[in-house]
């Protein structure tokens, strides 16, 4: 019995994480439609700059965070203008594969300018673990977790309130129309894929900082793939209930049924849970429903 | 119209000129070389194995330019590198072996495990011996053609359950131990040989987990594991899932309390730096010497490496690497020494070579080299090491790996 | 724009003939000749490369009849090739069938499991099915991973050579002669599925599926049929690829190789015949290329860190993003640009 509490917290609080990189994919596709294959390697590259800013250079803290920030607005920008912007009214295979692409090209540039495939990040909070009942929860989870849903809380906000967030949902619904009322579409899209990144570089340090940088992350980025069918691809509120959940189904799916199965049963059960999804309710707990009849 | 047809022609001729041409170049062009020793080297240079792959690659090819100009070559005769990068691509390495049986080296190495086993099956049906630095028990068994230049990671789980029972294990009965596999056979080469030999030695298994190389959290099976009241933890896998597992089990209050003990592919400064002081008191096994223990071989090496590729200096596969030269190199030297120069054929070098080696000390950088018939392991001992002070400590001189009967296909 | 001034068709045999005219047969008939006598001057190495090209092209071009002609995207083909390596490794080696058997064992049981994971099809597209199709490659890996009694786990299956009749395949210009002549069958096949019905169902349903449907055409069916037919492929490809490398360990087949495949069928050219072709020999002699980059680099100077590692990886990506941008059509749109204006010349205006 204890143990269900231990795995129940552990599984919240991880899906917290996975929650807040699911966020950066579901602005993407909420504000251009575009499904960003490449999430795990731009958290990967924000990651590995963090690294390079607090270790390598050396920086203080502070200032390595603004630059980081920097860093990922400058990168959504350029990816935005360069990869994307050629692609505007290509089919979604297109659009697909080229962030595809780009995932391969981020990879092979992070093994480029950072050799070295492990390294340690400084920790940025408190590492006594907090005891709840007999469970154990490191705190770093927790403040992670705190991050997530401020971000979320923040994110919701500027959809509903602000202008451009106003815009952005306006430009996934109908590009014309938003055309014709003189909203510059190619800055919408810049502004989301600037925001993306950014969204990915706070994931990316907050991850690095709990286990160390390393391809692990990418692989963590595909499982908030999960996440955001299981949430629906244009909701927010969808990522942050369907990341602990995720958590929840694999910690506790794990914890339970690997004594009875196989030893990393717990690796499988997001795809797994993936195909269940779009078996029965494709587009998710809360995600848009698109009436066709096929 | 006349002269269009003929330029169509033409183009076409010079086309197919062209493309005839092209394997009669690639036939080759037999020039008058002197006699040298071919050795075929597949490096995963490149690819997601690049952070292993480059610093041993480095270290081979300096201690062949070493063992060339410094002590003329092996029997006066200069030793030839034809290596390629395998990208730790098994098709790629398909090929590769293909290439090295072709142009007529007389051994070949491959640093990988998984590369060794791509190349394996191409290499033992020609009969073309060859050894892997980092081996995996199924390479070696049953024994043909590919050898082990250093323990695998079954050998490296059997020295420290020997080691455990003999100086850390102070109850009554047996040990009750967990395995922390990672998914692939790093993690399961040690599962394999506990499978054999824990009921022998007298330790029962009572649970395996399993994690991947990207895990960012173990408390759910260190929690399964807990409520087992192991003695010990061995986690046979890389230096970050370790430093995941290590720290979990801090938080978690297992350990300090219970042993943990890694296997040598996570078992480096890495380790230490990530998951700095809770992995105080952590054993591990390490099968060669550190950077700067006074051993014959260091001060070459360390010379080549700071020359050459200072950026490779302190870093444990350089050492391994560069012991595995002057394997190939005693290798080649037992063959002239046996069969002469003009006899040499990858058969011969097999028979006078490789299964000549006696108690060959590359250096004092591993443990010595020999061959056992039936035993396709070079060199079978470790150290054990303990971290003490955020310091990988030696505690103990050579262990040899009891060879383990595995019963593969 | 495809036949030479002043060819007329008087039946219908001859207007839909593949090969039309005696250039078409003479160039045709060299290519088979200069292939199939490759063995007698190509040297063991260019063999196995020339292997490696037959059996990717195989694969690729099952996901071009997936992908390029039917529209679903797949992201997980690197899962069903594992499958088709798999099922033969286990039936050659553990129940010791024929290899034929294990061939065509490897693509029926891979196209049903490509079937299995198509079924979501019905109900999605686009994004949602590339989920699902890359879930599919992990749960694929997962399975054979842990299903240690049967694939040998973590550890991997040894596989004997491939042999028919009395032949054993080992050399490589033994096993150039299988994997060729498999290729140019299967790549044949798919030039004319394109020209039967469900080829021409197929490309209804790529280009608007809700008209497809109003036509009368059974989109879950022949969705389906697309799966199956894309994933047999990859199912024979991966029985000769186990049989050609003789070591199967599921590590051959992560999500990048997935990707790669789809850059090799969107560098050729998607829905075109000689596009896997195009693609598939662009990309390996690159990673080819690479193989002896590095060392004849290091020779000449020595390179910082990390740039033997990262190169590659950012060649191929820089090479996708770069095709999809500026040749979206792909190598075989550039050589029937190329063949036109050979064609018209002096007047290619």
């Amino acid at each position: 019995m204890t143990e269900l509490l231990q795995f129940v917290i552990t599984g919240i609080t991880v899906g917290m994480i996975y929650a807040l990189i699911a966020l950066g994919f579901v602005l993407v596709w909420k504000s251009s439609g575009v499904a960003n294959l490449a999430l795990g390697q731009l958290v990967l590259i924000s990651s590995w700059f963090t690294y390079g800013m607090l270790v390598q250079a050396g920086l203080p803290l502070w200032l390595s965070l603004v630059l980081i920030i920097l860093f990922a607005l400058v990168l959504g920008w350029v990816i935005e203008r360069f990869v994307l912007r050629p692609l505007i009214a290509q089919p979604i295979l297109s659009l697909i594969t080229v962030t595809l692409g780009l995932a391969f090209f981020i990879e092979g540039a992070v093994s480029f300018i950072w050799p070295k495939s492990v390294a340690a990040l400084p920790r940025l909070f408190p590492q006594e673990p907090i005891h709840i009942g007999t469970a154990v929860v490191s705190q770093e989870y927790l403040w992670a977790a705190a991050i997530s849903l401020i971000l979320f809380g923040l994110l919701s906000l500027y959809f509903k309130y602000h202008k451009m967030g106003i815009a952005m949902r306006a430009t996934a619904d109908d590009q014309m129309a938003v055309q014709a009322c003189g909203i510059p579409v190619t800055k919408i899209f810049s502004m989301s894929w600037m925001l993306a990144c950014v969204l990915a570089a706070v994931g990316g340090v907050l991850m690095s900082s709990i286990g160390g940088i390393t391809f692990g992350l990418v692989h963590t980025g595909l499982k908030a793939f999960s996440v955001v069918i299981l949430g629906g691809l244009n909701s927010f509120l969808g990522a942050i209930i369907a990341g602990p959940i995720i958590g929840l189904a694999e910690n506790l799916g794990g914890g339970y049924l690997t004594p009875l199965t196989w030893p990393g049963v717990r690796e499988v059960i997001p795809f797994i849970i993936i195909i269940i999804v779009l078996f029965l309710k494709p587009y998710g707990l809360f995600g848009e429903v698109r009436i066709e009849r096929i | 119209m006349n002269w269009k047809k003929l330029l169509k022609m033409a183009g076409v001729v010079s086309l197919a000129l062209v493309i005839a041409i092209i394997p009669l170049l690639g036939a080759g062009c037999a020039k008058e070389e002197e006699k040298t020793l071919k050795v075929g080297f597949s490096i995963c240079y490149t690819g997601v194995a690049a952070e292993k792959g480059r610093p041993m690659g480095n270290a081979k090819l300096d201690c062949m330019k070493y063992i060339n100009e410094e002590l003329g070559g092996v029997a006066e005769y200069q030793i030839e590198v034809i290596w390629r990068d395998n990208q730790y691509d098994a098709a790629k390495a398909a090929t590769i072996i293909n290439e090295l049986i072709n142009a007529g080296c007389l051994l070949f190495t491959t640093n990988s495990s998984k590369m060794m086993m791509a190349s394996a099956e191409i290499a033992n049906r020609a009969e073309f011996p060859g050894f892997a630095v980092f081996s995996a028990p199924v390479l070696t068994n049953p024994p043909q053609h590919i050898y082990a230049q250093m323990p695998d990671y079954g050998d490296d789980w059997a020295a420290f359950a020997k080691y455990y029972l003999e100086n850390i294990w102070q109850g009554e009965g047996r040990p009750k131990m967990v395995l922390h596999l990672l998914d692939n056979p790093t993690g399961y080469g040690a599962r394999d040989a506990a499978l054999v030999l824990a009921d022998e030695l007298g330790i029962d298994i009572v649970a395996t987990e399993e994690h991947t190389a990207t895990t960012i959290s173990e408390i759910e099976s260190l929690t399964r594991i807990n409520a087992l009241n192991p003695d010990i933890l061995y986690i046979s896998s890389t230096p970050q899932p370790t430093s995941i597992i290590v720290q979990n089990a801090v938080e978690l209050g297992m350990y300090p309390g219970i042993t943990i003990g890694c296997g040598h592919a996570s078992f480096t400064s890495v380790l230490v730096e990530l998951a700095g002081a809770d992995t105080e008191g952590v054993y591990g096994v390490y099968p060669t010497v550190n950077w700067g223990d006074d051993v014959p071989a260091m001060a070459k090496m360390t010379e080549y490496c700071l020359e050459y590729h200072p950026d490779d200096y302190g870093n444990m596969d350089y050492i391994t690497s560069w012991a595995e030269g002057l394997v190939v190199a005693e290798i080649l030297r037992l063959a002239i020494e046996n069969v002469g120069v003009d006899n040499l054929t990858p058969q011969a070098v097999e028979e006078y070579g490789f299964k000549k080696l006696d108690n060959f000390d590359v250096g004092g950088l591993h443990g010595p080299v020999s061959y056992t018939p039936g035993d396709n392991r070079l060199s079978k001992s470790v150290r054990v090491f303990q971290i003490l002070d955020s310091e990988i400590v030696p505690i103990t001189g050579w262990v040899e790996a009891p060879l383990i009967p595995y019963e593969f296909d | 724009m495809g036949l030479p001034a002043g060819t007329r068709n008087y039946n219908y045999a001859q207007d839909m003939a593949i090969f039309r005219t005696k250039t078409h047969w003479a160039l045709l008939l060299a290519l088979f000749v200069i292939l199939f006598t490759a063995p007698l001057y190509c040297g063991n190495y260019w063999l196995s490369v020339a292997n490696l090209i037959g059996i990717t092209i195989i694969a690729a071009t099952g996901l071009n009849i997936l992908t390029g002609y039917c529209g679903q995207l797949s992201i997980g083909h690197a899962g069903f090739i594992a499958v088709g390596a798999y099922t033969s490794a286990v039936i050659t080696n553990r129940l010791e069938l024929p290899f034929l058997v294990g061939l065509i064992c490897a693509g029926l049981t891979a196209g049903l499991i490509g079937m299995i994971f198509g079924i979501p099809s019905l109900r999605v597209k686009g994004f949602y099915l590339a989920i699902s199709t890359i879930a599919a490659q992990f749960i694929i890996i997962w399975v054979i991973n842990h299903w240690t009694s049967v694939t040998g786990g973590f550890m991997g299956i040894s596989v004997p050579p491939a042999s028919i009749g009395g032949i054993t395949f080992i050399s490589q210009s033994s096993q150039f002669y299988l994997i060729m002549v498999i290729t140019v069958l299967v790549v044949f096949l798919a030039k004319n599925l394109a020209r039967t019905r469900a080829g021409r169902a197929f490309i209804a349903i790529r280009d608007n599926d809700l008209a497809a449907q109003v036509m009368g055409i059974n989109l879950f069916r022949y969705k389906l049929i697309a799966f199956f037919i894309g994933c047999f492929l990859a199912g024979i490809a991966g029985s000769l690829l186990a049989h050609w490398i003789g070591f199967m360990n599921a590590e051959n087949f992560t999500l990048m190789d997935s990707i790669l495949y789809i850059g090799m069928i969107i560098i050729g050219g998607l829905g075109t015949t000689t596009g896997p072709i195009f693609g598939v020999i662009f990309i390996r002699m690159l990673q080819q290329g690479i193989t002896f980059i590095a060392p004849w680099l290091e020779d000449i100077f020595t390179l910082p860190a990390g740039f033997t590692t990262g190169i590659g990886p950012m060649v191929f990506g820089l090479a996708i993003v770069l095709f999809l941008i500026l040749e979206p059509r792909g190598l075989a749109h550039r050589w029937q640009l190329f063949k036109a204006s050979y064609r018209l010349w002096p007047f290619s205006y």
